[in-house]
């Protein structure tokens, strides 16, 4: 049986319910002793949630093993999270990351925080720093609009649907968005998306500046990493081809979005320093 | 943060040196005017175990919705990730199918059934799972003088190919839009009928011994068995697709008459369950089939019919109309 790379550090990793308004955030902290940077892991919508949990596990041991701290949670409403997800809102879910951001850049000692999004996660990191929260950002595969992780979500999902039809009873995604717009709400793989929800996600963007490192570095005077994720991401990102049992090893992915993080919590470091001696 | 809330309760366990992280859904209390004698001594409790390589919250969040029903209704519910899955520690191969298939967490998991019966000073734990997650219950069961019952969804009795290639994928898809592809696939379906015909009642070349042994074990000793089936490609609940062997049918003859096997066919729902109308399904049929084998004292004079406010089974928007099935992520089926 091949075994994927494995880190030898012993780490500690703490699972716990955080409370916001009217529901139970779940989250596991994998803890560092002396971090040189924190990491709050901002994961993707819904259904891609069991798709992508084992790479982003991974990803965080693998931070932990190198000193940096991370934060993972599930989104109210959510996997573990308590909460209705056909009551929540994407407000609901930008104000889950304020809140653990917030939690997260109080702990001691006090190294510089990182928000790392995966695809509608990246709206939601991209639309936090926007608002002056963490002191770099990382996004992986970010769409332009909350609407657009939503349709490619229900692009596969109707693929799978599709394996099971024949002929005239295969329905196409357009078909799907109709019925969505029309007022019913859609059950994709047992989420009960509502018509509310697929309105909501249009204006639901991603900062303009954030379109570009260069534009948001010069905006945000804070370091910005804007990564494409192709096929061969699948999980993380779709479209790729997969076996059932796929357990990949994304080491390729993992080092130089590690050393970013290092490279540039050591020179907000340093700059502080600086700064502080003058 | 906090390690419990009202209902729920974070757990580490550490079995044969494998840090297993998971969570208790704890059982109402408004349900029993008074704890049973000796704790939890004359208690069952139900443990959901990882379908394939799914976190244990599974395809929308279903095995949550499944605990907090269980654990609603007064029996103590475990959801766990088995090593190398969810949070837990322990290393992740590739080649998972296969590992689970030839009974790879079988050890590890009668262990944890074993130290949670310990832990929770339970009488018995009827272990869940579905797909690849009934597989390792199986076999677990089989090693675990604790487990009390089994509930399998969607249980496979063969050894399915993980990854088909691309080219009988694409082959499949045009079979599947196309008019002729729909005249090949049921001429296919007739060439397989006849060859089955032949065979007579000799298992596929792809059958799985090992656990239909464990079955037959299992099975014969009189442990409840309750078994969920959804419908599959061309195929219903309780029939197999034209042309593939009937397995239910050959387990039950398995299993002999001393047997406690009890199939739920439900045409409603899709593979995963996780649709609403699934989930429903399998919460009162879980229920109704606890309350039979395993009462709860002070439930046992006031059991009420199953129903799905009864059991904390939220009404959907849905009604129980056929729906066609969905694959899922899992895509075991159609193997």
């Amino acid at each position: 049986m091949h075994r994927l790379p494995q880190t030898n550090k012993e780490l500690t990793e703490r699972a716990g319910y955080f409370e916001v308004s009217g529901a139970h955030l779940y989250t596991v902290l994998h803890e560092v002793p002396n971090p040189v940077a924190r990491l709050l892991l901002v994961g993707p919508f819904a259904s891609e949630r069991q798709n992508t949990y084992i790479p982003l596990v991974r990803w965080a041991r693998y931070l932990a093993a190198r000193d940096i701290e991370v934060l993972r949670f599930d989104y109210r409403g959510i996997g573990e999270s308590t909460g209705a997800f056909d009551e929540t809102t994407f407000e609901d879910w930008s104000q889950d990351v304020r809140l653990l951001s917030a939690w997260f850049a109080q702990r001691s000692p006090a190294v510089p925080l990182t928000l790392h999004g995966l695809a509608l996660g990246a709206v939601l990191a991209g639309r936090a720093f926007d608002q002056g929260i963490g002191d770099a950002l990382l996004l992986w595969a970010p769409p332009a609009n909350a609407n657009l992780a939503l349709r490619s979500t229900l692009m596969r999902w109707v693929g799978l649907e599709q394996i099971f039809k024949f002929g005239n009873n295969r329905r196409s995604t357009a078909d799907y968005v109709r019925e969505l717009e029309q007022g019913s709400p859609l059950e994709v793989e047992g989420y009960q998306w509502s018509t509310r929800l697929w309105q909501e996600s249009f204006g639901f963007s991603l900062p303009e500046t954030l379109k570009s490192e260069a534009t948001a570095e010069l905006a945000y005077q804070r370091p910005v990493r804007i990564t494409t994720l192709g096929k061969e991401a699948a999980p993380l990102a779709k479209g790729g081809s997969m076996g059932y049992d796929d357990l990949k090893d994304f080491t390729w992915l993992y080092a130089p979005h590690a050393d970013w993080i290092a490279e540039t919590a050591s020179q907000f470091t340093m700059a502080g320093a600086h700064a502080a001696s003058n | 943060m906090q390690q419990a809330i009202e209902k729920r309760e974070l757990m580490e366990v550490e079995v044969l040196g494998v840090r297993l992280r998971g969570t208790l859904h704890r059982p109402a209390q408004s349900h029993s005017s008074r704890p049973p004698a000796g704790g939890n001594q004359e208690r069952i409790a139900v443990l959901f175990l990882n379908s394939l390589a799914l976190p244990r919250a599974a395809t929308g969040d279903s095995a949550v919705y499944w605990a907090d029903a269980v654990a609603e209704r007064g029996y103590p519910a475990y959801r766990f990730d088995l090593p190398g899955l969810g949070d837990s520690d322990g290393e992740t191969t590739t080649g998972l199918l296969d590992f689970i298939n030839s009974g790879g967490y079988a050890e590890i998991a009668a262990a944890l059934t074993k130290e949670l019966s310990a832990r929770g000073h339970l009488s018995g734990v009827v272990i869940a799972g579905h797909c690849a997650g009934s597989v390792s219950a199986l076999y677990a069961a089989a090693g675990c003088r604790q487990c009390s019952g089994l509930v399998l969804m969607d249980p496979y009795f063969h050894l399915p190919v993980a990854k088909r290639p691309r080219t009988r994928e694409l082959f499949s898809d045009w079979v599947r839009r196309s008019a002729v592809g729909k005249i090949l696939s049921h001429l296919y379906d007739r060439v397989r009928q006849f060859r089955l015909l032949l065979r007579g009642d000799a298992l596929p070349s792809n059958a799985n011994t090992a656990l239909l042994k464990r079955w037959k074990h299992v099975a014969a000793t009189g442990l409840p068995i309750l078994m969920f089936k959804a419908p599959g490609i061309k195929a219903t609940a309780s029939k197999p697709r034209i042309g593939e062997f009937d397995y239910l049918k050959h387990v039950l003859k398995l299993a002999g008459r001393r047997s406690r096997v009890q199939i739920k066919t439900l045409e409603v729902a899709d593979h995963s369950f996780a649709n609403r109308v699934g989930r429903e399904a399998v919460c009162l049929g879980i229920e109704s089939w606890l309350l039979t084998n395993f009462p709860l004292e002070d439930l046992a004079t006031t059991a009420v019919p199953a129903s799905p406010s009864s059991f904390g089974c939220k009404q959907g928007n849905s009604t129980m109309t056929l729906r066609p099935p969905s694959n899922r992520d899992c895509a075991l089926e159609g193997r």
